[in-house]
Order: structure tokens, then C-alpha cells, then sequence
């Protein structure tokens, strides 16, 4: 572009430059203002934000966040930026009617960034889970971590932010937490991502007098190894548990007496004719026998649809399984007649083949659901004796030692006999779980007093609250999330899960809940759901201003449709963000187009 | 010559098997699938599409639409589960699986009867229960993706997702499937065994006539069915794409000659294409009830319009051929990328998951900021032709550099107004106005990058020449704000938009443009004769 030549450019650049010339302080506003800075911060600014999303995208936000978008040096660099977009304006003092555009977009970031600071340094985030029945809640759950410690002398409690997950302690480099006006020192020193509760049987102090055993579980194909303590509890009852969901597992005393799952049936099948089938008991197996024309294949199927064909030939060899059911293959009669009221052949040729078949097999259940499976354990002199069952009826027995393992009929899951304790008791404690099993964060905590005296050293989860005894003294100690207060209160009125046609997958999700100021009494009815939140107070002036507190839908339980989570903010630099943004839209529009035309 | 084409043309159809069923009766049944009631045309083109990954094969020597194949699978299951139709791509599963590599399609059968493919597919299951997230990677996904291809052709041969029966029960309960002993259905696959089209087509009529009686109330207007019917037949979006291309070779061709008529030609064609998109979005939009925004194809097909759209806004006030040149070819990638890459980028009709839903503010922003990319493609289109006219040794023009700023401005100013309208929806919908998210970030990361260009040439550092490198670079941060986040970040709450593959197409780009800009540099280096720059423009 050629560059203008009238007179009024020409005596404003003389001034420009005059003020230069002279002030110093000028000088410091043309260099902070200057063009070079503002690539220099474009360039690294840009490079910087795009390295933590690659950052975000190998480890998680929160690193990201710690190291590059909340560290100090990049909030004092996006600090410079807006001194450069002032100082920028600056020298172009004295404005002219083409600088319109210039001046309102380069004031517009620095009034957006200002909004961001406010929003940061004054407002919060955090979420709220509400279940429909349960009652008003006046505290919301922040994003931040916290230790809270209680003075053992004085009670005084002391909220310290600190984030296991972030700051990542370990014996090389513990992180050292004072207890205020003690001279108690907390010491983390490890980090976990997936604590979980670890039980181990250990042998029993003082008068309790109850038999305990441990089992270890395993299972090749899904590659699991669980390892469980069981204890006989007071008046011989039982100790049961539930097993993934897929069985029931109970130690006892001794074992019950149950009645066998499976029963004799025996059936003559035809190839040509309905077979007959009898059994002592009356009751029935529900599996049907069907033999080929020719004879020489019996086809089984179980009333759950399993099925499986069997050559006749071999089934004369050995009885054959399948499921539960065994079948024994009896007699065989190619032609079958009755003479003299006794079933025999009258040939040789398959002219009308006929099985005698054997079955213990399950009775037919009187339901369609499949019974679950148990397993229930019991002391002996040498180890345990064991049944395995479904339902109410017995499948098999048998008896383990330590160290023999038996196999459990649940896919292919087994158990051996770990130890055996006349005298246990279970002890549980925080333990990092195996890699890939779902636990919750946590640190490893160590008290150490004055005169030098230490702790054990205890695994805090989040939401745990333990206490530390090094030598004589004591800390109470709690880690989790900060809870704030709110000044209102809040409950769940109702809760909607709309789907999408045809499908189960949610196309909205809608929570009504009150708002009640507890000042005034007066309640409030508000609706949060996808991209619509409910705000408290709902006055025009708070809206506009932002000086309000958005609720806006986080999760939700698939399994409890009473229950929905969400999330709360509370944003004094609304307002500001939003004039700004308006500022740099319209100003890029004036600059861009609006400039008036020079000669 | 016409009368040796219609010869042709006749001996074709003399050629063809007798076997020549028509399915017309059938193609505007709607059937409830996806969460949506679709016309049946289209419910066989997306179900062989995601079986096979075409909308026809050729199966015992004839070309099969995706109609017949469907219907086959629904009347006559059993033989198709011989068939080859599903598609396995991936060289590596097949080497593990012991699949013939030279083979693009396997049968139901061949794959269920292959210990190797089971094992493999055993093992993607296993490592889900431990990969981060539930996701898998590397050969579990390919493994993964056949065994969902797998559960699909399941699904379909026992005539499970055949839902043409409406339910009573309200608009937005699941449709049933027709009874195996339906009378109808009997006539219907007894004429499709027989290969009686006559009788065929009677059942048909008979079915939609019967199905469109049960619960009329719940059945979607048969005018939308007819046009989505076309829609699906007619690929707007294939046209658009070929006179774009006709567009930019008549520019091309009559650059030196009959300049006149060719630019007039070429706008013709340009407009066309436009009219062609258009109608294409607007199908879209009747059809899904809302704008055409919710994933990868419809943002590509959009970018491609903004290109042409802008480039002829252009053309008007400067009559410059050059928008419309570098325009058209960038349009034709994008195109041609949704055309023939069905898997990577579906381009089937979707509902919007939740957070998309029923908001004014996403559609503004995400056409906005889309729009913005069209700018930046436009600009990447005008920085070729400059930086391929100094490859050519050619000089480029001061007006061709006054292009690219042009563009490159619209570019600006439609990210900045995006990106904010970004946060005013996030602010609205997830109660906050930025939080780093990944897409946001490289929303950020783009328009610096762009704004260092254009700061760079105020303060002198570069001028015009500088101006078609940066158009060039900076598009690399689109293309990552645009696919990379979705494809190779894979994180953050922009999920809905998420996919994968394409790395190897979207790589070789990054580099080919960076081996393209490097050599107009060194050429550009050698033809200065050293002088200084001038000063563009003073901002002061």
C-alpha cells in the first residue's frame, strides 16, 4: 500500500516520533506497545496452549492445567499481552477516526481477559449431586482438593489445598504438610490413582475365638486373581458375600443339608414314535432325546437350548455330559417289538431303532431365569469341606487343603485354600489396587512428631478421614474434595430422562429443583437440562449481570433415575467477558471493513 | 456415434441376467432404525454401507444394489450366510486372522468358522475390560470393527432391525418387526424366491399399503419419505463436486485464451455446483429438522460450500478469477473426500446426542466457525496459485497478494466471532465461558496463528509473498483444530464429533503442503535480487 502523504499523517508521525525523542517513559510505552512484542507473544502464546493439548491429550487436564493454562507464568504472560494491548493503543495517541476499530478490539481482549481473571479469582466451580428424596442441600462440591487436619490440642481445624493427583508424592520427594501451632508435621509420600479397600486375615487378639480362612479365586480366561478372607461370625452365622454378581459364596459353621439338584429320569427314545419317559421322583428334566432315523445318532437338547449330537455307537462306550445332565446310554434296540411284554429286537436292520437313556440331569426349574449359583464353605480338621449348588439344590461336594484348588463350575473360575486361622479376624486397609482396577485417588500419609517420633505409614483415600498417633501425639486428618456453602439451598424436584425414538439412548435430561433463600423463606422452581441451566437468584438484574449461581446438568445415574448430578458455577466476570467479546467482534468488523477511504 | 452408444447401451441389457427384480414398491416403506423412521432405500444403502463399506457388490458375476441385497438377507437369510459382503480392509487382521490378503470381502461363515479370527476377536473383547476408557487399539479396533460388522449381519439375518411395524403405543416407542408368518411377508419372499417381478411387485405394494394403515398417526409424511428417497438416489454433493472441478479446469484451460467466455463458463458451472449443494443441505435439513451441523461429513460438505460461496462474492466485486480458481480445486478435496471415504465420514442422518439439541447458539457458532475454515480453505486455494506461479518462476501480481488478505480477513474476523460465540453457547450449555478444552484451545491456537500473519505483515517483517506462506502454514492449525482433535487428540468434551482413521490422508497433506512451501521459499530466495522489503501498509 503506498503510504498517504498528506500533511495532517505527516505532522502526527513528526509528533509520534518528537515524544519519543524526548521522554523516556514514552520510549517504555512504544517498546511494551510494540509490534515485535505482540509477534512474540502471538507466537509463543499460540505454541504453548497447543502443547497442552497434546499434553491433556497423553495425560490428563488436570496436568495440563497445573503446568500451562493456570501456572503462574502463563497467567503472567497473558499479564503482558494485555500491557502490550494497551500500550499498542497508546501510540497511536492521538487517535483518529481509522484507529475506531483498532482501539475497541485491542480494548475488547483486555476486557475479556479481565472478565477471565475476575471469574477465576472471585467465582467457583464445583457440583452437586441431589437425589429426589432426599432433603434441601446447602453446600456444593468443589473441584479443589483439600487436607483438613484437626488440631489435637486445640480442636482448630486448618483446610490446606492439596491434590495427591497433582503434586504426586513419593519417598523422593514427599510433600511436607505443618500442622499449625503443634509442631506435628504430616509427611505424603506416595500417590495412587486407584486405592481400594484390601482385606487379609490376621490372626485374632484377645477373647474372640472364631475360625477364619482365606481363598484365592483365579480365572485363566479372563486372567483374574481375587484374593478373599472369610471369618465365622458370632453364633455360628454365616458369613456370606456376593461374588461378581455371578454367585453366592458363605461360610459356616457346617454345611446344610440340601436336597440334590439333579434326579434319575430315565427315557425310552424312538426314532419313529414320541419317546416315554419315567421318573421315580415325578419330576421332570424338561431335555428332550431325539434319535435319527438310522439310529445311530441321539441329539440331546437341554430347556435352555443348549444341544449337542452324539454318535450312538460311542454313548454305548461311556456316558456322555453335557451341562449339568449326564446321559447313560442303557440298551440299544435296532427293531424294536415288544414279545412276551418284554422290549427286544426283532432284527438286526434299523427298521425301528429305539435307546433306553439314563438321565441325571437338573430338574426343570419352575421359572425361565437361570438359578444362582453358591458355594458354601465350612471347617474341617484338615482344611475345608465345600458344596457347590444352584438355587437351593446341590450340584457337588467335596473337601480342599491349604494349597489344592478346586474348580468352582462359574466360567472357569477356581478356588484353592490360602490359609486357615482357628483364630481370625479380618483387618481392612487402603491399598493401591492392581493396575486397571477402578479404586479412588489418594496419598500415603506419615505422622511425625516433635521429638522425631513416626507413624505407620497409612494409605487416605478421597472422602476418608483417619487418624495418625506417632509416639504420644495425634492428628485427625481428612482429604477430599472442598465443600463450599451456598447461600441457598437446593433439592431435587423431579427428574426426566427423555429417548431418543425407538432406542434407550437419553435425548435430554431434565432436572426440576427448588431453590429456597433461607432469609426470606420464598421458593423458587427451576429447570436445568441440556444447554439450558437454572440460575439462582433469576432476577433480570443477576442474569445480566452474572452475579448468579448456573446449574447446569452434569451426569446421571443409568441405575437411579431419582438421582442426577450437577454442575454449579458462579462467574463475577460474566459480564466483562461478554462486553468484551462484543468489543473484539465489532471491532474487527470496523477495522476490516469500515475504515474510512484515504486518498 | 449415438446410434453405436444405444447399441451399446442395448447389448447391455441383452447381456444382463434375467434376473432383474424391481424394488421401487418397497423403497419409501419407513423403517425405524437409528432413532429415526428413514425410507427402506436408505436403511439397505447404510446397512450394506456398514456391512461391506459400498452401496453395491458385485456377488456371482452381476453389480447387486444394496436394495436387492438387503431384501435378500430379509427374505432368504440363510444363503447369505455363504456370501462374501463383509468388509475386512485392514492388511494386518488379515495376515493374523489367516485371511486371503488379495480378498477385500469374507462371508458370515468363513469368518465364524476361523479359530484365528475368533481368538482374535476373544482377545479384543478381553482387552477391553483393561484398555484405558474401554478403548482399543491398534489390531483390537480393527478386530473390533469386523465384530461389530459381524453383529450387524447377525442382526439383519434374523431379521431383528426390519422394524417396519409402527407402534401404537406413541410417536417415540420402538417399531416391531413383521411376524415371521405375516401373510404378507409370505407372498413377498415366495415372489422374491420365484423371481416373479410381477408378483413381486404386487406383495410390495401390498406390504407398504398394509404397514402404512397400522397406526397412520406415527407414520412420517410420505412427502418427506419421497425426498429423502431422492435425495439418497440423486448425491447432490457427487455433482457439486464434478462441476466445481469443470469450473476450475475451463479457468484453468482459458487462462491465456477466450478468457471471456471461459470465466463466464466457469461461473455457470461454479453456480451450479452451489445450486447443487444447496439443494443437498436443504434435503438435509427438512429431512433431520435441523441444521446441518452434528458431525465430520456435514462439516466438510459445509467448508466446501463456504470456499465456492465466498470465492463468488469475490468474483463479483473484483472480477479476479483467481478466487474462483483456487476455490474450486480446494472445494473438489473436501468433496471428494465425503464422497469416497463413506466409513471415515458417515454421511448417514443421525439424531443429535443431547448436547447438541434444540440451540440456536451452536448452530450459529458451529456454521460460523465452519465458515471461517471455508475462508481459510479459500485463502489456502488463492496462496497455491501465488506460491505455484513462483515455483513456475512466474511473478505473482500485487493484486493476487491483496486476494489473499482479502480472504484471509473473512477467515478472521468469522473465527474470532465463532470461537467467541463458542464460549457464549459453552457459557449457556456447560455453565461456563472456556475451560481449555481441547477443541476451544485450537480454536485459540488458529486464530493467533492467523493473527501473526496478519500482525507480522503490519509490522513489516513480510509482505505479499509473506502473506501466501502464512495462508498456506496456518491452514495446518485448521486442519488440526478440525480433524486432529477429533482424530488424533481424541479428548475432551467435543467428543460427539469423534472418529478415527484418515491419519494417513490428513499426514501426507500436512507434509506435501509444507514440501510445497518450501520449495516456493527457496525459489522465491533465489529469483530476490537482494533489496529491502518494502514497508507494507502503516498501520500508525
Amino acid at each position: 500500500m503506498p503510504t498517504a502523504t498528506a500533511s495532517p499523517t505527516i505532522s502526527r508521525r513528526a509528533l509520534i516520533a518528537e515524544r519519543q525523542r524526548r521522554s523516556l517513559a514514552w520510549r517504555v510505552i512504544h517498546f511494551l506497545g510494540s509490534l515485535k512484542l505482540a509477534l512474540l507473544l502471538l507466537a509463543s502464546i499460540a505454541i504453548a496452549i497447543a502443547t497442552a493439548t497434546f499434553c491433556e491429550s497423553s495425560f490428563n487436564s488436570k496436568i495440563a492445567q497445573a503446568y500451562i493454562y493456570k501456572a503462574p507464568w502463563f497467567t503472567f504472560w497473558l499479564g503482558v499481552l494485555c500491557v502490550n494491548l494497551f500500550c499498542v493503543t497508546l501510540t497511536r495517541w492521538p487517535w483518529q477516526r481509522q484507529h475506531l476499530g483498532f482501539v475497541i478490539t485491542h480494548y475488547g481482549i483486555i476486557t475479556l481477559l479481565a472478565g477471565a481473571v475476575i471469574g477465576s479469582k472471585f467465582g467457583f466451580e464445583g457440583n452437586v449431586t441431589l437425589h429426589r428424596d432426599a432433603p434441601p442441600l446447602d453446600r456444593v462440591m468443589t473441584s479443589r482438593s483439600v487436607v483438613q487436619i484437626e488440631n489435637p490440642a486445640t480442636g482448630a481445624r486448618t483446610m490446606i489445598s492439596f491434590d495427591a493427583d497433582l503434586s504426586r508424592p513419593s519417598e523422593r520427594r514427599p510433600k511436607k504438610i505443618a500442622v499449625p501451632d503443634s509442631g506435628l508435621t504430616i509427611f505424603a509420600d506416595g500417590a495412587s490413582e486407584n486405592l481400594v479397600w484390601a482385606s487379609k486375615l490376621i490372626p485374632a487378639a484377645g477373647s474372640k475365638n472364631q475360625p477364619g480362612i482365606a481363598l484365592d479365586f483365579e480365572t485363566k480366561m479372563m486372567g483374574q486373581h481375587l484374593s478373599l478372607p472369610f471369618v465365622l461370625e458370632a453364633k455360628g452365622r454365616a458369613n456370606a458375600r456376593d461374588f461378581f454378581g455371578l454367585a453366592g459364596i458363605a461360610f459356616l459353621a457346617e454345611l446344610p443339608k440340601r436336597e440334590p439338584l439333579n434326579i434319575d429320569e430315565t427315557q425310552i427314545v424312538f426314532a419313529k414314535f414320541a419317546p416315554v419317559v419315567e421318573s421315580p421322583s415325578h419330576l421332570k428334566t424338561g431335555i428332550e432325546l431325539l434319535l435319527s432315523a438310522d439310529g445311530k445318532t441321539l441329539t440331546a437338547r437341554l430347556p435352555d437350548g443348549k444341544t449337542a449330537t452324539y454318535a450312538r455307537a460311542e454313548m454305548q462306550t461311556k456316558p456322555q455330559h453335557l451341562g449339568l445332565a449326564t446321559f447313560t446310554l442303557l440298551e440299544y434296540w435296532p427293531d424294536f417289538v415288544i414279545e412276551n411284554g418284554k422290549p427286544g429286537s426283532a432284527s438286526m436292520l434299523p427298521n425301528n431303532p429305539a435307546v433306553l437313556v439314563r438321565l441325571d440331569a437338573p430338574r426343570l426349574p419352575g421359572s425361565g431365569v437361570p438359578e444362582k449359583p453358591f458355594l458354601e464353605i465350612a471347617p474341617s480338621p484338615d482344611g475345608i469341606v465345600y458344596q457347590l449348588g444352584r438355587g437351593e439344590r446341590l450340584v457337588s461336594r467335596g473337601k480342599a487343603k491349604i494349597g489344592e484348588p478346586f474348580a468352582l463350575g462359574w466360567a472357569d473360575w477356581t478356588a484353592t485354600l490360602a490359609q486357615s486361622l482357628p483364630k481370625a479376624e479380618i483387618h481392612s486397609d487402603r491399598q493401591p489396587g492392581p493396575a486397571g482396577t477402578a479404586g479412588i485417588p489418594g496419598f500415603r500419609a506419615r505422622l511425625v512428631a516433635s521429638d522425631g517420633s513416626k507413624s505407620e505409614p497409612r494409605w487416605i483415600g478421597s472422602g476418608d478421614t483417619v487418624t495418625l498417633v506417632a509416639g504420644k501425639e495425634s492428628a485427625r486428618l481428612g482429604y477430599g474434595l472442598e465443600l463450599l456453602e451456598v447461600p441457598f439451598t437446593i433439592a431435587l424436584k423431579h427428574f426426566e430422562v427423555p429417548r431418543v425414538e425407538g432406542t434407550e439412548t437419553p435425548s435430554n435430561f431434565i432436572s426440576t429443583v427448588e431453590f429456597q433463600d433461607p432469609k426470606t423463606g420464598v421458593k423458587t422452581q427451576g429447570v436445568a437440562q441440556m444447554n439450558h441451566p437454572a440460575s439462582w437468584p433469576g432476577t433480570l438484574f443477576s442474569v445480566t449481570t452474572g452475579l448468579n449461581y448456573k446449574f447446569s446438568q452434569a451426569e446421571w445415574n443409568p441405575n437411579d433415575l431419582g438421582q442426577t448430578t450437577l454442575q454449579v458455577l458462579y462467574d463475577p466476570g460474566w459480564l466483562f467477558k461478554w462486553m468484551g467479546s462484543l468489543a473484539i467482534c465489532i471491532g474487527i468488523f470496523i477495522m476490516f471493513y469500515l475504515r474510512p477511504k484515504r486518498s | 456415434m449415438i446410434r453405436f452408444l444405444l447399441a451399446l447401451a442395448l447389448c447391455g441389457a441383452a447381456l444382463a441376467p434375467a434376473q432383474a427384480l424391481h424394488f421401487q414398491p418397497l423403497e419409501t416403506i419407513p423403517v425405524q432404525e437409528g432413532g429415526r423412521k428413514k425410507p427402506y432405500l436408505v436403511f439397505a444403502e447404510e446397512s450394506l454401507l456398514s456391512l461391506s463399506g459400498k452401496t453395491a457388490l458385485t456377488l456371482d458375476g452381476r453389480s447387486q444394489p444394496a436394495v436387492e441385497i438387503i431384501t435378500g438377507l430379509w427374505l432368504q437369510p440363510e444363503k447369505w450366510r455363504t456370501q462374501p459382503i463383509i468388509l475386512i480392509n485392514n492388511l494386518a487382521l488379515k495376515k493374523a486372522a489367516n485371511l486371503d490378503e488379495k480378498r477385500k470381502w469374507f462371508s458370515r461363515d468363513e469368518l465364524a468358522a476361523n479359530p484365528s479370527f475368533l481368538a482374535l476377536l476373544q482377545k479384543a473383547d478381553a482387552d477391553r475390560r483393561t484398555a484405558k476408557d474401554g478403548k482399543l487399539t491398534g489390531l483390537d479396533k480393527q478386530v473390533d470393527e469386523i465384530g461389530a460388522r459381524l453383529a450387524t449381519f447377525e442382526s439383519l439375518r434374523m431379521g431383528d432391525l426390519y422394524r417396519v411395524v409402527a407402534n401404537p403405543a406413541g410417536a417415540n416407542s420402538q417399531w416391531s418387526t413383521l411376524h415371521t408368518d405375516d401373510a404378507v411377508l409370505t407372498k413377498l419372499r415366495a415372489a422374491f424366491a420365484a423371481n416373479d417381478d410381477a408378483a413381486f411387485a404386487r406383495a410390495a405394494s401390498e406390504l407398504r399399503a398394509s404397514l402404512a394403515a397400522s397406526s397412520p398417526q406415527f407414520q412420517p409424511p410420505a412427502s418427506k419419505l419421497a425426498l429423502e428417497v431422492t435425495y439418497q438416489k440423486l448425491h447432490p454433493f457427487r455433482w457439486a463436486w464434478i462441476l466445481y472441478l469443470l469450473a476450475g479446469l475451463t479457468l484453468a484451460v482459458t487462462s491465456l485464451r477466450a478468457r471471456r467466455a471461459g470465466y463466464a463458463l466457469a461461473w455457470l458451472l461454479a453456480s451450479a455446483g452451489l445450486l447443487f449443494q444447496i439443494s443437498g443441505f436443504v434435503s438435509r435439513i427438512v429431512i433431520a429438522g435441523r441444521p446441518p451441523v452434528s458431525n465430520m461429513y456435514e462439516s466438510v460438505i459445509w467448508v466446501a460450500f463456504g470456499a465456492v460461496f465466498f470465492s463468488l462474492i469475490f468474483e463479483a466485486v473484483y472480477r479476479g478469477r483467481y478466487f474462483l480458481l483456487g476455490a474450486s480445486f480446494a472445494a473438489v478435496i473436501p468433496l471428494l473426500l465425503a464422497d469416497s471415504q463413506p466409513l471415515a465420514l458417515n454421511r448417514s442422518i443421525q439424531p443429535l446426542v443431547p448436547v447438541l439439541q434444540s440451540n440456536f447458539w451452536l448452530s450459529t457458532h458451529v456454521l460460523i466457525i465452519t465458515l471461517s475454515y471455508a475462508a481459510f480453505l479459500l485463502a489456502l486455494g488463492v496462496g497455491h496459485i501465488a506460491l505455484g506461479k513462483i515455483i513456475l518462476g512466474r511473478k505473482p501480481s500485487a493484486a493476487l497478494y491483496n486476494y489473499i488478505y482479502r480472504t484471509l480477513q473473512i477467515g478472521v474476523l468469522l473465527l474470532a466471532i465463532g470461537t467467541i460465540l463458542g464460549g457464549v453457547w459453552a457459557n449457556y450449555s456447560w455453565g461456563r465461558f472456556w475451560d481449555w478444552d481441547p477443541k476451544e484451545t485450537w480454536a485459540l491456537t488458529a486464530l493467533l496463528v492467523y493473527l501473526f500473519v496478519l500482525h507480522g505483515r503490519i509490522a513489516g517483517s513480510w509482505s505479499g509473498f509473506g502473506l501466501a506462506v502464512g495462508s498456506v502454514l496456518a491452514f495446518q492449525s485448521i486442519v488440526m483444530s478440525w480433524y486432529g482433535v477429533n482424530f488424533v487428540l481424541g479428548v475432551g468434551l467435543h467428543s460427539y464429533g469423534f472418529g478415527s482413521g484418515g491419519f494417513v490422508y490428513a499426514g501426507t497433506f500436512v507434509v506435501a503442503e509444507l514440501a510445497f512451501t518450501l520449495a516456493a521459499i527457496l525459489r522465491h530466495r533465489s529469483s530476490q535480487t537482494p533489496k529491502t522489503i518494502p514497508t507494507a501498509e502503516s498501520a500508525a
